[in-house]
């Protein structure tokens, strides 16, 4: 049963409203250039991994995606984009499953109807009886289950995650990249996916695109086509991870 | 523990200070004249206590109601916030016992003006921490709001009133502590009653315990008014501000 | 016809309107006694409600001035320069000040005017307490003096000392702001000049703290009236001039009955400000008594003596306290007293 904003979301087949298509895009901030001559093309219900050094623009390319930033010169075309900001962002607050419920709010859903709707989805993410835990009381896998449940509820076609694991420890960002996996499975989007972890990239992408230093362009765009579930261990991973971390020059 | 040994201390010393004579009661009164003239003169200052009050409350309730609309309106206007930024600054630096004579004279001596010196203490510390408050909600959640077309209405009320509370409930209580101060001038500008008015008529009476008596309940209102802002703030503000990242 | 009823209309609506306005420039009717409501006159004193004000109390007690056609409001100043400041203004009708404030406001242009005395003689003193007190000004050589930082009360000093042969330098002056009593009491300062003898005077004498005080006018200031009435000069037409009349006759009978029982004609006082100790302005007003009217017996409650305004006017005018001299005729004013028969001694227009 989905609420009616979920409904609304374009089915993944539909290339214009789900898809992202950058072309040339040139973005600076001042004096300092950002992105240059950056083009990349993301099929509907497709998932690109976008790693590079720090500062190289990864998170001017979400930004661009979701319509926060406009391009110098170039074009982006993409459908509706959700944003999940480097760290969680939750609002301290608001209870877990108000937290969840914000797109729904913003989109003008009362606060009962937007907390049922996200209360539905608690058990599915590991968060059943958390629900009025306020964000302090959450564990750092917890905090970003929430969040990437938020950014699911606003119902849009195009995922833009911010580092989500960036933040936490080794132990818990390897369960998290499991279960990541598993809900994108259960629920296709169209994903953009920032990480520094080259591995984590390769594990969860079906490409993954490769930054230059700053001004970010695409030096490199690998395509991960091996079958899912992925072992850390299995070859074909470990070998496109060593490419990976050759082609962004490191030791 | 410690704090109350020490003025127990210090209490013990005045009061003997004065029983043997080094100096004169009329100047220094002993503690034990002090409570006897808050026990013996309770008719007189129990009203005196009440207008105090009266006044000083409806002028904080004043600068809370004039500084968050002041707060919200530098916030989202760049050019209101140039414009009035220097007067609120300014509103701090203004003299009260040097105001409150011309406020009287406009104003008369009711309740108006008294009320409106009050709230001029009070303004600065409310507005500077609401407006500081709201600036401060944190970045990550603007952009959030943003990027899923949040009106700027929607991100004031869901993000940033929210974030600002912390240092709002901090500014009011800085306000609430001063707010005495406020009244009691307003008072020696002219009044028929109140604890400054108290103060002012004792003093000029010789009535020193009296006048003592009066400061000592002003010194307790001033402290049970910052204790009611922070048990409200412990109500409102019952999240933890952020910390790190925790396990699993 | 529409256009004659509207033609009508505005007519009669003119003619109320000038019958409202002619209403209100004819003269008060002099309600001295029943027939007519009470008018209003706004007085502001000189300082918080005291000991000083028991007579004007009394008189709004006793209903002296219901009687007389008047509602009396009194209000306690701002500050203490406020009262020819409001007065000025135009938010007071009248104001209790002192003298030399009357004539440092007037040479500022000030078009005001003494209508009346409220105490005939100068309360400033100067006092001293302690074993060691000041009995005469001679013991102030060498000596430190309090003030409250007032211009013309430094030349009180002055003078004083001149007069007793004492060289000025080698007292050695300190404002200690509204302060007096707890300067003298701690012994930072060996006596004070400005506390009133009537008031301050007898709080210390009550408490035991003996003290001794010597009034200026006996040690060579020239005398004054320590409080008196004042109003604007263009205030003073016919109709204004007749309730001022009213005024002071009820406040004549006010200290009239606070003579005749100090402790009955007290009770409008204490009403006033709770804060008032029954036992100190009990006190007061008796040691106020005899300066609240003019010695003799002749002249009636609030008498000028415009000889002795005269020599107060020029020996500010000789301390440098005025630039321009003022005549007793230009500042002074009986007429609104109680009492016929009387020369008024026609005030000069400026």
């Amino acid at each position: 049963m989905q609420s009616e904003t979920e409904a609304q979301v374009a089915s993944p087949r539909d290339v214009e409203a789900a898809g992202v298509e950058i072309d040339g895009v040139d973005v600076s901030y001042g004096a300092v250039q950002a992105l240059r001559g950056l083009t990349l093309r993301v099929a509907p219900g497709e998932i690109v991994a976008v790693v590079g050094p720090s500062g190289c623009g990864k998170s001017t390319l979400l930004e661009l995606v979701c319509g926060l930033v406009e391009p110098d010169t170039g074009r982006v075309r993409a459908g509706a984009a959700a944003l999940m900001p480097q760290r969680d962002a939750l609002l301290p607050w608001l209870s877990a499953v108000d937290n969840a419920g914000l797109a729904l709010r913003v989109a003008g859903a009362s606060r009962a109807q937007a907390r049922a709707a996200a209360q539905e989805h608690f058990a599915a993410f590991g968060l059943a009886g958390f629900e009025r835990s306020r964000p302090a009381a959450l564990s750092g896998g917890m905090r970003q289950r929430v969040a990437f449940l938020r950014t699911l509820l606003a119902g849009r076609p195009v995922l833009c995650l911010d580092e989500p694991f960036g933040a936490l420890d080794a132990l818990t960002r390897l369960q998290m990249q499991r279960w990541l996996a598993g809900a994108l499975e259960r629920e296709p989007r169209t994903v953009l996916l920032v990480t520094h972890d080259v591995e984590e990239a390769v594990l969860l992408a079906d490409r993954v695109a490769l930054l230059s230093p700053r001004p970010g362009r695409i030096v490199e765009l690998l395509d991960v086509d091996v079958p899912r579930p992925r072992a850390r261990d299995a070859r074909a991973i470990v070998e496109l991870r060593e490419r990976a971390l050759e082609v962004l020059g490191a030791p | 523990m410690i704090a109350a040994l020490a003025l127990l201390a210090l209490l013990c010393g005045w009061e003997a200070l004065v029983g043997f004579g080094g100096v004169d009661p009329l100047l220094l009164p002993a503690p034990t004249q002090v409570l006897e003239a808050l026990w013996e003169d309770r008719s007189l200052l129990a009203p005196d206590l009440w207008a105090t009050t009266y006044e000083v409350v409806l002028g904080l309730a004043a600068a809370v109601a004039a500084g968050a609309v002041l707060a919200i309106a530098m916030h989202l206007s760049p050019v209101l916030r140039r414009a009035l930024r220097p007067l609120v600054i300014g509103s701090q630096a203004v003299p009260v016992p040097v105001i409150a004579p011309l406020v009287i004279l406009v104003l008369g001596f009711g309740l108006a003006p008294k009320v409106l010196l009050v709230a001029l203490v009070c303004f600065f510390p409310i507005t500077i921490n609401l407006y500081d408050g709201l600036r401060g909600a944190d970045a990550d959640a603007r952009r959030l709001l943003r990027s899923l077309q949040a009106s700027r209405w929607q991100a004031l009320r869901l993000v940033e009133a929210p974030a600002a509370l912390p240092a709002a409930f901090t500014g009011l209580k800085v306000a609430a502590a001063v707010a005495v101060i406020g009244a009691v001038f307003a008072e020696w500008a002219g009044a028929e009653r109140g604890l400054g008015h108290a103060l002012l008529t004792a003093n000029g009476q010789l009535e020193t315990a009296r006048a003592f008596a009066a400061t000592l309940l002003l010194f307790l209102l001033a402290i049970a008014l910052y204790g009611a802002c922070a048990l409200l703030e412990r109500r409102v503000v019952d999240w933890t501000p952020r910390t790190g990242h925790g396990g699993p | 016809m529409r256009r004659r009823l509207l033609g009508i209309a505005t007519l009669l609506a003119c003619a109320l309107l000038l019958a409202a306005c002619g209403e209100k420039s004819e003269p008060g009717a002099g309600a001295a006694t029943g027939g007519g409501p009470a008018e209003p006159l706004r007085l502001m004193l000189d300082y918080f409600p005291n000991a000083d004000h028991a007579g004007i109390y009394a008189a709004k007690a006793s209903g002296a001035y219901e009687k007389a056609g008047l509602d009396v409001a009194i209000t306690p100043p701002p500050d203490p320069s406020a009262p020819l400041k409001l007065l000025l203004a135009g938010r007071t009708d009248l104001a209790i000040s002192y003298a030399p404030e009357l004539l440092l406001a007037r040479e500022q242009g000030a078009e005001l005017v003494a209508v009346g005395a409220l105490v005939q003689k100068p309360l400033t003193s100067l006092m001293a307490v302690g074993k060691a007190a000041i009995r005469t000004p001679q013991d102030l050589r060498g000596k430190r003096v309090g003030t409250a930082g007032i211009p013309y009360q430094s030349a009180y000093l002055k003078t004083i000392l001149e007069e007793a042969g004492v060289d000025p330098g080698s007292v050695k002056e300190t404002n200690v702001g509204f302060n007096l009593v707890p300067a003298m009491l701690s012994g930072k300062v060996d006596a004070t000049l400005g506390a009133f003898w009537n008031y301050e005077g007898t709080d210390l004498a009550r408490r035991g703290r003996k003290p001794v005080i010597q009034r200026v006018e006996k040690l060579g200031v020239p005398t004054y009236p320590e409080l008196v009435f004042v109003a604007r000069r263009r205030d003073l037409d016919e109709e204004f001039g007749a309730r001022l009349r009213r005024f002071m006759q009820a406040t004549t009978r006010g200290h009239e009955a606070l003579k005749a029982d100090p402790a009955a004609g007290l009770e409008g006082l204490l009403d006033a400000d709770k804060g008032l100790e029954r036992g100190l302005q009990e006190a007061v007003v008796k040691a106020t008594l005899p300066v609240f009217f003019p010695a003799g017996g002749e002249r009636p409650f609030g008498y000028q003596d415009p000889a002795e305004w005269q020599r107060y006017a020029d020996w500010m005018l000789e301390q440098g306290l005025i630039k321009q001299r003022q005549t007793a005729e230009q500042v002074v004013t009986n007429e609104f007293l109680a009492g016929e028969g009387l020369d008024p001694g026609t005030l000069s227009q400026d």
